[in-house]
């Protein structure tokens, strides 16, 4: 018995469970939430799963909130809860939040069932958290695929719509080969270093000659490669306006924002943190796909008549700007990355909850044609669609104009002049597309709402038509976030504190 | 409370009564709009009384104090911040603005009644006076320079308030563009001081300007000649004047409150707030004071040709605004500012009665038409002559102590700013001779029909026209509403002008030379730091000054009593013999004429020339076409490229990938 005992002493180390606790609380939460989706009585399925949901992700970012400005290694060195981590955690919880409440009325859960879409939902939201605190490979790549397995399958939740299979099946292919990048170019680092830690990497880089070596810096192409491809940085950017369609909208919605905060942050951790030494190599490179990508997601928004498509490729082009923040490795772009990071979800939640309502009430899918004459009809949902597109377009007395003045300057101050020039051309074609849909809102008169067709939410054909209007908690959602996108653009300043905690947390930089 | 939580109120109540009557427009009843916005305005004066108080109670060398509300953006390299100056100027010009505006909002609504457009009137009329105490109350450039955008927007609103009207939405368009060639001026201007000092903040510019330049160095007269074109614009002053006459076209209270005593008095506020710029670039100042005089003479002669009674009355302010750019521009602030709260007085007096005498006339405005309505309306009447007295500089009345003094101080300047001295007393004699003229036109002489039909106690009414070209309208919204209102018949107009009466009768005795100096002692720590403030002049001068005005008033009364009364066909004589002096002054020195040539055909000319050259080839052709063919060719590839297919996506991933090896590869070799 004490022969057991001993070997049953497994050294293992030691847990910070405070630094812990949001994670903790997501996963567990998942497993609760898929436990209680078993129950088949209609109103625990309709109403206490996304209740409990949302009561997770309350939870959850309290706890972040609780945790913040005590910044943690934890687990032997393998995670770091900062304030970094916890302000883009806290934009994933928000996304996830707002997804719950887009989802309610949804065709999706219904489909696939309450408790696993859900469940699915708070492990996607947990790997992010563990993604974003990664600190070494492992970690990394454990997040990495945590968030992307669920979120494959989230997006072909729609069981009975071939869009969407197609969406997440597409997902599932383009995306392992993204992974596997990644993976070839994390062991081809380790290769070259010797360490799997970032202290380790870093350590090894600011030592000789290594930063020139072409087995790191081949590993270096390929992580760079697999993290371009979660953050739809062209030229890897293909599968994002299919998925975006074919995904159910809160799915859209949530993976637009929350994957995007999620693979940025580990991008500014791994590049501006372990491979900052190397920053010479990499910069112009990455500047060139920042460049490349402004212009084709920019290029490529302009012809769409989907709305869905066309915030896709302008998701493609704020990547862009957002990779500048990156690759410019200081301080100040790293807070404008953050600071983008943050507005990028009030802005692109509002707009898709207009999607989301617009969808439920005519028969037009998420087509431009469903936004003619909205603010004469609903003002109430046009507003939000309307700060969302100026702000996306970067118009004074929006938060996105913070979010780009923030950027130039970030790019101007460390030496890519030319790239803050190609953001601003950039910019200027997007006015094309984010301002049709301002203009199809405002200066068209309705068509007359008595000739689009209502049909059930998600536009499943198969569905049986019912009338069913968008409900109340997404114009909640929509006038809420829009809001957000006004008030952060007139009085910046909380926010701007916020990522500039946020940007304390990396100390290798200037 | 402090008084810059009085500071902050102050600019809140119009603000409300804005946003209120604009989103609640449809739900309120009759003239319950013009009441809620008089509300909110006499509240803000109220409120510019209390911290007026809160002001008093402090010790002088502590009554300049900055708020913050909140930082826009301190990190992009500048500090905007939404912040006010409550010291003894802003609190001064506060005053002024909220209380005549009290008067004119209360006038207003009898005014405007029959008006279909009442409640979007009061909405602007709120708008425009939280815009012009946001221009007096902000502590740095960047909430000057949106007070002074919004007050122009403003301006245009109102003077394009009836829109259906062409010459309106003329005049609006043309005060709007020289509007924007000032705020052009402000904001380059602002960039030159911020070029060198590296903040917007008033006080501390000023606390600085003196290190960071030195006494009239380029830069800082450029910077400060450019706020200037600013205050010109924005004051009327030539070359920039051409828009005032023609905002004559606005309702006449608009004329009164923003074109008579508010509005354009922004540009002698800039000059007295931003006097630590000037009195260090001197070579600035000096332009300011020639521009004035200038414009006081030129304004005078008009004045003297126009036959429009607004615009006589809008030439006058002009030439008055020339004695107020003149005295700040000499160092004379107290006296400058003095005369500007004077002018508030009797001229929004002036405007106020000739809207009781145009709506007599039913919408007509030629001093042609006008005559006889002596006996018709004697309130508005003595509201005239309060007004004109005042105007001319007849003691007792207010504009004697204010003119004498701007002058005064002028004089005390020497060398060859006594030729300015003596424009400005050759002005003090037109000035008497085209306001008495007016009132002469309009009152004297035989009664004209709508005078008598007034007397038998109906008002005229004719079909609905436009003054100033005849033609026909109707009365629904964006045109004047059916009613006519006078003063004799509508008590809120009638209280209004007799509170202004007084006041211009009595309101220069708060500062008499000697006797008691309340308003140069009140601003005096505004102006701590300048050397020319305190400036005692030799006490003749100021007595032969005194007597010389009101001999001049009194003599231009008695000329033009003597031409326009006693002997009615003498005008007539000399403008023959003066043909073509008399015409340069009707063609208004031919400045319209002047810039149609200069500005708009050559302009028009160029701009043809280069459409048909250079814009269908190389812009339409080469850069839009070029550039739209472009990005139409990008798009259109983008969108080849994403046919859907996983296999396609994968092997671009995959070419993307080695693409991205391959350089770093030939970085490492």
């Amino acid at each position: 018995m004490n022969a057991l005992l001993a070997v049953a002493q497994i050294k293992g180390p030691h847990l910070d469970w405070a630094g812990l606790s949001p994670l903790i609380a997501l996963l567990g939460g998942a497993v609760t939430v898929l436990l209680l989706g078993l129950l088949r009585n209609r109103l625990v399925r309709r109403i206490c799963v996304p209740l409990l949901t949302m009561l997770v992700l309350a939870a959850a970012a309290g706890l972040s909130i609780w945790r913040w400005h005590h910044a943690a290694t934890l687990v032997s060195g393998a995670l770091r809860v900062d304030d970094l981590s916890l302000l883009l955690g806290l934009v994933a919880i928000a996304a996830a939040a707002a997804c719950v409440l887009l989802s309610l009325r949804a065709a999706a859960p219904a489909v696939a069932g309450e408790g696993e879409y859900h469940a699915l939902l708070l492990s996607t939201v947990s790997g992010m958290v563990v993604l974003l605190a990664a600190q070494n490979f492992v970690t990394l790549f454990l997040g990495f695929e945590l968030l992307s397995i669920p979120l494959y399958v989230l997006c072909g939740s729609e069981l009975r719509r071939r869009g969407s299979l197609e969406s997440g099946l597409k997902y599932l292919i383009v995306g392992s080969v993204g992974s596997a990048t990644l993976l070839y170019g994390l062991a081809l680092i380790y290769g070259a270093t010797g360490s799997t830690d970032f202290s380790g990497v870093a350590a090894a880089l600011s030592s000789g000659s290594l930063a020139s070596d072409p087995l790191l810096l081949t590993g270096v192409a390929l992580t760079a490669a697999g993290l371009c491809f979660k953050c739809s940085v062209a030229p890897f950017h293909q599968w994002t306006p299919d998925v975006y369609q074919g995904a159910p909208t809160p799915i859209t919605a949530f993976q637009a924002v929350a994957t995007k905060a999620a693979a940025f942050g580990i991008f500014l951790r791994l590049f501006d943190g372990a491979l900052i030494n190397a920053q010479p190599s990499w910069g112009p490179i990455l500047a060139a796909l920042a460049a490349i990508t402004i212009i084709v997601g920019n290029v490529g928004a302009l012809g769409q008549s989907s709305l869905k498509r066309m915030l896709a490729y302008s998701s493609v082009a704020q990547a862009g700007y957002m990779l500048g923040g990156v690759l410019v490795s200081t301080r100040l772009g790293l807070q404008a990355t953050v600071f983008y990071l943050a507005i990028y979800l009030f802005m692109n939640m509002a707009a898709f909850a207009v999607i989301v309502a617009r969808e439920r009430e005519t028969g037009e899918g998420d087509d431009i044609a469903g936004m003619v004459g909205l603010g004469s009809s609903r003002p109430l949902l046009a507003w939000p669609m309307t700060l969302a597109m100026l702000s996306l377009a970067g118009i004074p007395a929006t938060a996105g104009f913070i979010g780009k003045v923030y950027l130039i300057d970030a790019l101007v101050d460390g030496g890519y002049a030319w790239l803050a020039v190609v953001l601003v051309v950039g910019s200027m074609i997007s006015l094309a597309y984010y301002l049709r849909v301002v203009a199809a809102m405002w200066m068209r008169p309705s068509a007359g709402v008595a000739g689009a067709r209502p049909i059930m939410a998600g536009g499943s054909a198969e569905a049986p038509t019912a009338t069913r209007l968008s409900g109340l908690e997404v114009s909640v959602v929509a006038a809420l976030f829009g809001a957000a996108t006004l008030v952060f653009g007139i009085v910046p300043s909380p926010l701007l504190s916020l990522a500039r905690d946020a940007g304390k947390a990396l100390t290798g930089i200037f | 409370m402090s008084a810059t939580t009085f500071g902050w109120l102050i600019l809140l109540c119009p603000l409300l009564g804005t946003v209120v009557i604009a989103l609640a427009w449809r739900w309120l009843p009759g003239a319950s709009a013009g009441w809620i916005a008089t509300l909110a305005i006499a509240l803000s004066f109220g409120l510019s009384v209390a911290a007026l108080i809160a002001l008093l109670g402090r010790h002088p060398a502590h009554r300049e104090l900055s708020s913050t509300l909140w930082s826009y953006a301190s990190s992009v390299g500048l500090d905007a911040k939404l912040q006010i100056l409550v010291d003894p100027l802003s609190v001064f010009m506060a005053l002024v603005v909220s209380g005549v505006s009290t008067l004119i909002h209360l006038y207003s609504v009898a005014y405007m009644a029959s008006d279909r457009g009442y409640r979007r009137y009061f909405a602007y009329l709120n708008y425009f006076v939280f815009s012009m105490l946001l221009l007096v109350e902000a502590a740095n450039f960047l909430l000057l320079i949106v007070g002074w955008a919004f007050v122009g927007a403003a301006s245009y609103l109102l003077i394009s308030f009836w829109y259906r009207r062409r010459t309106a939405t003329a005049a609006g368009i043309k005060a709007f563009v020289v509007n924007v060639v000032g705020d052009v001026g402000l904001v380059l201007g602002t960039y030159f001081i911020f070029k060198h000092l590296g903040t917007l903040d008033f006080l501390k510019v000023f606390a600085g300007v003196k290190d960071a330049f030195a006494p009239n160095q380029g830069d800082l007269v450029a910077g400060c000649v450019l706020l200037l074109v600013g205050a010109f614009a924005k004051s009327a002053q030539i070359p920039l004047h051409t828009w005032l006459p023609d905002a004559m076209e606005g309702p006449t209270p608009v004329s009164a409150l923003i074109h008579a005593t508010t509005m354009v008095t922004a540009g002698v506020y800039l000059i007295a707030r931003m006097h630590p710029l000037f009195e260090h670039a001197p070579a600035a100042q000096d332009v300011g004071a020639i521009i004035g005089c200038l414009t006081l003479l030129i304004a005078g002669t008009i004045g003297l040709a126009v036959t429009d009674l607004k615009r006589v009355i809008a030439y006058s302010t002009m030439s008055q605004i020339g004695y107020m750019i003149m005295g700040v521009s000499v160092g004379a602030y107290a006296a400058g500012l003095f005369h500007l709260m004077t002018h508030a007085f009797f001229k929004a007096l002036l405007f106020m009665a000739a809207g009781s005498l145009i709506g007599a006339m039913a919408g007509e405005q030629s001093l042609d038409r006008m005559g006889g309505f002596r006996k018709a309306m004697p309130f508005t009447y003595v509201c005239f002559i309060f007004g004109g007295l005042a105007l001319s500089g007849v003691p007792p009345f207010s504009g004697f102590f204010s003119k004498d003094e701007v002058l005064l101080l002028t004089a005390n300047q020497g060398g060859w700013h006594w030729i300015l001295y003596v424009g400005g007393y050759l002005g003090a004699l037109l000035t008497a001779l085209y306001t008495w003229r007016m009132i002469f036109r309009a009152f004297h002489g035989e009664p004209v029909p709508e005078a008598l039909e007034l007397e038998r106690g109906t008002i005229a009414h004719g079909h609905p026209f436009n003054p100033a070209t005849g033609e026909q309208e109707d009365t629904d919204v964006g045109f004047p509403g059916p009613e006519h209102h006078t003063a004799e018949r509508a008590a809120s107009m009638r209280i209004a002008m007799a509170v202004l009466a007084a006041l211009a009768l009595l309101g220069g005795l708060i500062q008499i030379p000697h006797f008691d100096n309340a308003i140069s002692n009140f601003l005096r720590p505004a102006f701590a730091d300048s050397s020319l403030y305190d400036q005692s002049p030799s006490d003749t001068l100021l007595v032969v000054g005194l007597v010389l005005g009101a001999l001049l008033g009194v003599l231009g009364i008695l000329i033009a009593y003597r031409v326009w009364v006693q002997r009615p066909g003498t005008a007539e004589r000399v403008r023959r013999r003066l043909a073509p002096v008399h015409r340069l002054f009707v063609e208004k020195w031919y400045f319209d004429e002047l810039y149609d040539i200069v500005f708009v055909r050559s302009g028009a000319a160029i701009g043809r020339f280069a459409q048909l050259s250079f814009e269908r080839v190389v812009v339409n052709g080469v850069l839009v076409g070029g550039s739209a063919g472009l990005v139409r060719a990008g798009s259109a590839a983008v969108r080849a490229l994403q046919d859907g297919l996983v296999r396609v996506y994968a092997a671009l991933l995959v070419f993307g990938v080695a693409a991205v090896a391959l350089y770093f590869l030939l970085q490492s070799s």
